[in-house]
């Protein structure tokens, strides 16, 4: 079991978070202070990197539900990428497609963020 | 020994000593010439003492007295003979005047005079015998019994061989016994231990009443030597004389020695004092450590017993709020004596060198001998606080400093090296106290919250269908097992207008508690709204309307709601956000999953725009699996997930099998995969096959 990891990026006005392991009741504190940090910083257009992340729980997904209001309020969003179709299909079955953009590869993400400024 | 027997004995003896009185006057005035009368006068007079003293020894026993009290009383007794016997003393000598000394009351007084004389001062040695026997007997050691009883012996012998019936050669024997009896006189006299057990006040009441004692024997001596008093004894009774002489000798060598030897103890009388009530105060304190249920009573109890420990003015006790991890320590005074919280303020409050760091820094005890003079303690003086010494002991449990325990006198120097090693050891024992209480409360706390979550268990389990629904087209089963004690998934039944029936599985994001009283909530609104919705995705965005202001922001809810129509043999089927039914209908498996989103995810207009409905028209034998994610991701001991294809093939593999025989195997396959790693999450399952109608008619 890969251990849990919150690493985080700064470029171009966009933040890129990078999920690592297992995000579950335990570890979503850490992605919680990753998030609240940026928030912090006034830096709201976020970049999820979930190459590595090998599972997500319901209380991981509830982490993103906590911030994604604030983060819209501030002109900013969320956007997930490079999801193992494992961990796809777990946000695809609660219907997070619908509120979040999903992308396959990072740099599209950070682009989209580009093509709004 | 009863008081018949007593009675018997005085007046046998008392009846002894009349007969010889009687027979001394007669035999003054006629000559008795009886064979053996003489022998049988001292055979009676020897009787009578032995009587006596069998009623003073009895009388003794069962009176366990202090022994100053019982030396004090052998004084007062000693007291009384030194008058009388001075008294004759110095009237005979006087009255002698020189030319005859050797004159006396003659006649039948003189003989009254004599019995007198003899009957009190045998009284005292028999007194004086047995008061000493009591003392060197007191602590015993090997052989010091053996040498009282050489004594007794000796002086037995002694007396008997100056009988007047013994002739010459007697006197020998008595020359070479009367010095041995003196030897062991002595050699009794060493044994003095009795007076290290006496307090200080009880060893100054000793020196008085030895050197009283010492004074009065010795007194004794002189005035019986060569007097009336010798004269009139001898003349009574040669053993009685010997006895009483000798004893008067063991009473001067004894409490002179006594005398001498607790003058020798009295430095050290308050330092043994001490030591003794310091052992009774740890041997109290150990076993208080056993009797911890109380907090306050413990922490009371410590500043008592610190002022019984090292024999302070004031105490009191301190410890930390928090760990002192930053640097910022809480202390808290939780109990004190003698002392008030506003001059402990004055006394401990300090910026500059402040008594507590000094002892959380050394994590060593601080004596301070003249607080007025010294450096570091100045300032107390100066707040108004007066007092002469103090100690401050850190309370340390594994490394870690807990609290503090101080002590004041009123006097400088007041406290001594013994005194630190004791407030140490002591702060030892009130730290483990401390901690096994502190430990004894949370496992306390610990065991309600434990019944508390048992209750809460009972109550979430009776929150499930208690009995499953039995129609006669249908067959379910159902289980529902949460990862801890409560858990956050829901399923239920309702039996709806017309034909129709719901069947509803839900999992709150999450677990236990929270998740719980979620859980709780989603039942009553499925519950009320259940029978007002007509189709399950109207229910659904109902739900969602009830549920989005009630939610935490990260909290969530999937629900798969069905309806059957009995009557139609249709399940109409609404999913939001949660796992999609496992429909099998002979040997075609579909994961049916028409669009949702989670309720409380989203806002009412997204919601029912995105959130389908999807109908299934049931035929004979086919079967509906409603679930939580819980079932699917069981993870084996490798983190594998029992995922949707082993769900799917373990329903595939029993379906001709009734529902609760497919719901037994597929918890059998569950179980086998993840091997002996406890379930993960709470898990829901629920089998519904579709028997038809026209298998029941």
């Amino acid at each position: 079991m890969s251990e849990f990891k919150v690493q985080h990026r700064d470029g171009e006005g966009v933040s890129v978070i990078d999920l690592r392991g297992y995000l579950d009741a335990h570890t979503a504190p850490d992605l919680e202070n990753a998030f609240q940090k940026l928030l912090n910083e006034k830096k709201f257009n976020i970049v999820v990197n979930c190459k590595d992340l090998s599972y997500i729980s319901s209380a991981g997904l509830g982490v993103f539900m906590a911030f994604i209001e604030d983060v819209r309020k501030n002109q900013g969003d969320i956007k997930l990428t490079n999801m193992s179709p494992k961990v796809y299909n777990v946000f695809d079955l609660l219907g997070f497609p619908i509120l979040y953009e999903i992308y396959k590869d990072e740099l599209e993400a950070v682009k989209k963020f580009g093509e709004r400024r | 020994m009863s008081r018949l027997k007593n009675i018997i004995v005085i007046l046998g003896s008392l009846l002894l000593l009349l007969s010889v009185f009687v027979y001394d006057v007669a035999e003054r005035a006629v000559t008795i010439d009886i064979g053996g009368a003489a022998y049988i006068r001292e055979a009676a007079v020897l009787a009578a003492f032995l009587l006596l003293y069998l009623y003073v020894r009895g009388s003794r026993i069962g009176k366990a007295v202090a022994i100053p009290k019982n030396i004090g009383k052998l004084l007062a007794y000693s007291l009384v003979v030194l008058f009388l016997t001075a008294t004759i003393y110095f009237v005979t000598q006087s009255s002698a005047n020189g030319e005859e000394a050797s004159v006396g009351p003659r006649g039948a007084v003189g003989n009254l005079l004599s019995l007198l004389l003899a009957v009190s001062l045998g009284l005292f040695s028999i007194t004086t015998l047995l008061t000493i026997k009591d003392l060197i007997l007191r602590k015993r050691k090997k052989g010091t019994k053996r040498n009282f009883v050489i004594y007794l012996v000796l002086m037995i012998c002694t007396n008997l061989s100056v009988l007047p019936l013994i002739p010459a050669e007697g006197n020998l024997v008595a020359s070479i016994l009367f010095p041995l009896a003196l030897v062991l006189i002595v050699i009794n006299s060493f044994k003095q231990n009795w007076i290290v057990y006496l307090s200080r006040r009880e060893k100054i009441y000793s020196i008085v009443y030895g050197a009283l004692l010492f004074v009065s024997f010795v007194g004794l001596n002189v005035f019986s030597k060569q007097t009336l008093i010798d004269r009139s004894l001898g003349m009574f009774n040669q053993p009685l004389q010997s006895f009483i002489q000798l004893n008067a000798m063991f009473g001067a060598v004894y409490f002179g020695m006594a005398f001498v030897t607790t003058l020798f103890h009295l430095p050290t009388a308050d330092v043994f004092e001490r030591k003794q009530s310091e052992l009774t105060s740890l041997h109290n304190l150990s076993r208080l450590v056993t009797q911890v249920f109380d907090f306050n009573d413990l922490l009371n109890t410590v500043t008592n017993m610190t002022l019984e420990v090292v024999g302070a003015k004031s105490a009191w006790l301190e410890l930390l709020k928090a760990p002192a991890s930053n640097g910022e320590v809480r202390i808290d005074v939780v109990s004190l004596k003698n002392i008030s919280p506003e001059q402990i303020n004055a006394i401990t409050v300090d910026s500059e060198s402040s008594l507590r760091r000094l002892v959380m820094e050394s994590k060593r005890a601080l004596l301070i001998d003249d607080v007025s003079t010294d450096r570091r303690t100045r300032y107390i003086k100066k707040r108004g606080v007066d007092i002469g010494s103090l100690l401050s002991v850190p309370l340390v449990s594994h490394g870690e400093l807990i609290g503090f325990l101080h002590a004041t006198k009123d006097f400088q120097f007041g406290f001594d090296q013994d005194d630190i090693d004791v407030m140490t050891t002591f702060a030892d024992h009130v730290t483990i106290a401390i901690e096994n209480s502190k430990l004894i409360q949370k496992s306390l706390v610990r065991e309600r919250y434990q019944q508390e979550m048992m209750v809460a268990q009972e109550m979430q389990r009776r929150l499930l269908p208690q009995r499953l629904p039995e129609h006669p087209f249908l067959q379910i089963a159902a289980v529902s097992e949460p990862s801890m004690e409560v858990g956050g998934d829901y399923f239920d039944f309702v039996k709806l207008d017309g034909d129709r029936f719901g069947v509803v599985v839900g999992d709150v994001s999450g677990k236990g508690v929270s998740a719980a009283f979620y859980m709780a909530e989603v039942k009553g609104i499925f519950q009320s709204l259940s029978k007002l919705c007509t189709s399950p995705r109207d229910l659904l965005v109902r739900a969602n309307q009830a549920l989005k202001d009630s939610l935490e922001k990260k909290a969530f809810i999937s629900l798969l709601y069905g309806i059957i129509d009995l009557g139609q043999g249709k399940l109409t089927l609404a999913r939001a956000g949660h796992c999609p039914l496992v429909y099998i209908s002979g040997l075609a498996v579909e994961l049916v999953r028409p669009t949702g989103i989670g309720l409380g995810l989203t806002n009412d207009a997204l919601f029912e725009e995105v959130t389908q409905e999807t109908t299934i028209d049931l035929k004979k034998d086919d079967v509906c699996i409603f679930y939580t994610d819980g079932i699917n991701e069981s993870r084996n001991g490798a983190g594998e997930e029992f995922g949707f294809d082993r769900l799917v093939q373990a329903a595939l593999g029993a379906r001709y099998l009734p529902a609760e025989q497919m719901k037994q195997i597929i918890l059998a396959e569950i179980r086998n995969h993840t091997g002996d790693s406890s379930y993960g999450d709470d898990m829901t399952l629920v089998v519904i096959k579709w028997v038809g109608q026209s298998e029941v008619q």
